[in-house]
């Protein structure tokens, strides 16, 4: 219907644009919707043009080592440790917070009565309100102690996987917590799109699937999990750009150290950018240390614009396909 | 004689047999009894090694009750309906677990937020600022009143720039509808995922490394307004969907330009809605740290001047008061923890109210 009404509408409407308050009055409307491409191009242009001499400077051995030397002569910064342990951790935090939510959907969508359901949605997006300075000193205090005890245990049961060996004893600031803490904060930004999309499946190919003899795991796996696919995948991604550019949480219970943790994820010392330039920002020695850090930010920029862009169109194309 | 028919059940065993009430029903007293003795047998065998030996609590939980959990929900639904619903069984276990786990989780949240913080709370501690206070005065001097005002200070600058810009993003893409749509609703799409950390140093290049502005409420409420601005102008956009035609149609036909009848009629129709668009990008934004490191900085005292000075907002005083050696200054993060989390919840509940009032939702 609307799509009928839409271009006669249109027409009207610029047809009355003769009148000069309306002109003015489009020519700031659409002068101010283009304020997040200015936004978005001026943080590519400043702080692209802040790389440019840290990359001329170190060349590429910025993000292909491992260094934070301010005081050498001359300094050497390199963040391949970081970028690889914002990654380390995004693996971590999804393999935990994807099974995890998609189970939840799966609970409030097709098992959960209809109001248990509705005061799980708002609990989740109560969750996902939760700021993460707030998630941060939780995890330092509470969480951080109770997962050191979980962690030992791993490195005792299961420390003959590579994974889980740690050596030097110290369970403290590792790749796990820090991942862990990722996972609950993503747990409700999936959570929400997963819900939304598995409640979606038309009712009458469930009804089908039943009348067909489905039992619900066949009917969540013939039907609920591929009619969703697309705004899952989305889902989680959007998940992902989150968990790449958090910083505070991660800053109070990662300790960064400057060298690769490769997969030791439950031994202390791991990276992440976007806490490398929280932590480092305070005690920055000058103002070529500030611009490498704002270089860091441009590669964090650049990253999790991708993953955002990414995971949108997914989420659209989808949203096409099902309307 | 008696008239009565009698059957012997030696020759007719089914008719003797209790003839169910509901034979659709697919939860039969036999379904229900197993699921029964599935739920609580392995619950008596935990609550058994809890007690007698002293495996580890986590070993117990997961390497022992949900294995042990899901199998007997397997052998129940088998038993019950046949071997095709093993799986149901299992994705049910699975299912009740991982929402059990988050709940845990969240309540484990929730809890160490109200208990630890309410040690620190007091009339002092809400309104007193934080000058002469080291973070190994005992509790009972000073507070976080410096931080919420800054708090609001830089949350109205951000509202202030992020609010018209936003809602004119969302005039653009549903009344103007020019050429340009898709392309903005990506643009804003696309900046919904800029990390906070980025505005942060974002807005310190532009306007503190350039000497334009000192670091201060205004910058942090430039960068809090970047956060916002995606939040306030896609809510914004799909409250301004909800307005019907006829409204816009019907004030064209009285006589109205293009700008009254947005002015004068649409966007006061979707008045309640552009305000939970506003307090949706608050609630986005008000616990963000990361970006006032670098722009708002911190300041002890209580600042009202909002483009010279240094402020501390809420955020920021729990970030500088987390990982010291002195209990006073932890129970003081707490305690602004509390008082940041009834904020939030705050804007929350009156989002949930005034959405659940939109008709057509």
């Amino acid at each position: 219907m609307a799509q009928v009404d839409t271009p006669q509408f249109r027409d009207l409407a610029t047809n009355v644009n003769s009148h000069r308050g309306d002109r003015i009055f489009n020519r700031v409307i659409t002068g101010l919707a283009f304020s997040a491409l200015i936004i978005l191009a001026g943080i590519t242009v400043f702080l692209g043009a802040q790389t440019v001499p840290v990359l001329k400077d170190q060349g590429l051995s910025f993000l292909t080592t491992t260094v934070w030397d301010s005081l050498g002569t001359p300094p050497q910064y390199g963040i391949w440790g970081m970028l690889y342990g914002s990654i380390l951790l995004s693996v971590i935090a999804l393999v935990i917070a994807v099974p995890a939510s998609l189970l939840l959907s799966i609970f409030m969508v097709f098992m959960a009565p209809k109001p248990l359901a509705k005061v799980m949605t708002n609990v989740i997006d109560l969750m996902a309100a939760i700021p993460s300075v707030i998630i941060g000193l939780w995890a330092f205090y509470v969480l951080a102690p109770t997962a050191v005890g979980w962690q030992e245990l791993m490195n005792q049961y299961l420390g003959w996987i590579p994974i889980f060996q740690n050596d030097t004893g110290n369970f403290n600031g590792t790749p796990f917590i820090a991942g862990f803490v990722l996972a609950v904060m993503m747990i409700p930004i999936i959570t929400s799109v997963t819900r939304e999309v598995m409640g979606r499946t038309p009712p009458e190919l469930i009804n089908a699937s039943e009348a067909l003899g489905c039992s619900m795991w066949s009917m969540l796996r013939y039907v609920a999990l591929p009619f969703g696919r697309g705004g899952i995948i989305g889902g989680i991604m959007l998940g992902l750009g989150r968990a790449l550019g958090e910083t505070i949480a991660v800053f109070f219970v990662l300790k960064l150290v400057f060298d690769v943790n490769l997969f030791h994820i439950i031994q202390s010392g791991g990276g992440s950018v976007a806490t490398l330039i929280v932590s480092k920002f305070g005690d920055a020695s000058g103002p070529f240390e500030t611009q490498v850090l704002l270089a860091a930010g441009f590669f964090l920029f650049a990253g999790t614009l991708i993953v955002n862009v990414i995971a949108n169109l997914i989420v659209k194309r989808t949203g096409r396909l099902q309307s | 004689m008696s008239a009565t028919i009698t059957f012997n059940s030696d020759v007719l065993p089914e008719l003797a047999q209790e003839t169910p009430k509901a034979p659709w029903s697919r939860r039969t007293a036999g379904f229900k009894r197993a699921v029964a003795i599935a739920v609580i047998l392995p619950a008596l065998i935990i609550g058994a090694l809890f007690l007698l030996t002293d495996i580890p609590g986590p070993i117990i939980m997961i390497g022992i009750y949900l294995p042990l959990q899901i199998i007997a929900s397997v052998i129940a639904a088998i038993s019950q309906r046949g071997t095709k619903s093993a799986g149901d069984a299992v994705i049910i276990v699975c299912a009740i677990g991982a929402t059990l786990f988050s709940f845990v989780i969240l309540i484990s949240l929730l809890w160490s937020i109200v208990s630890k913080g309410l040690e620190a709370m007091s009339l002092a501690f809400l309104f007193q600022n934080n000058e002469y206070i080291s973070p190994s005065t005992p509790l009972g001097w000073g507070g976080v009143g410096h931080a919420v005002l800054g708090t609001v200070m830089i949350v109205t600058i951000a509202t202030l720039i992020s609010m018209p810009i936003g809602v004119a993003t969302a005039l653009y893409i549903t009344e103007v509808r020019g050429k340009a749509v898709p392309y903005v609703r990506f643009f804003v799409q696309a900046m919904s995922g800029v990390p906070s950390v980025v505005a942060g140093l974002f807005i310190l290049t532009v306007f503190i490394l350039t000497g334009v502005l000192q670091q201060s409420a205004l910058t942090g409420g430039l960068a809090y307004a970047i956060l916002m601005l995606p939040t306030v102008a896609r809510t914004a956009e799909e409250v301004l969907r909800l307005i019907p035609d006829d409204l816009r149609t019907g004030a064209l036909a009285l006589g109205s330009t293009r700008a009254r009848v947005v002015l004068k009629v649409v966007v006061p129709a979707a008045k309640t809605g552009l305000i939970t668009a506003m307090i949706l990008g608050i609630a986005r934004v008000v616990g963000e740290t990361a970006p006032l490191l670098m722009t708002s900085l911190k300041n002890d005292k209580t600042v009202l001047n909002p483009i010279m000075e240094p402020i501390t907002a809420l955020p920021v005083y729990i970030f500088s008061n987390v990982a010291q050696p002195y209990p006073a200054a932890v129970a003081r993060a707490w305690g602004a923890a509390l008082v940041l989390m009834v904020l939030v919840a705050i804007l929350f509940t009156v989002t949930r109210i005034l959405t659940s009032k939109r008709p057509g939702r």
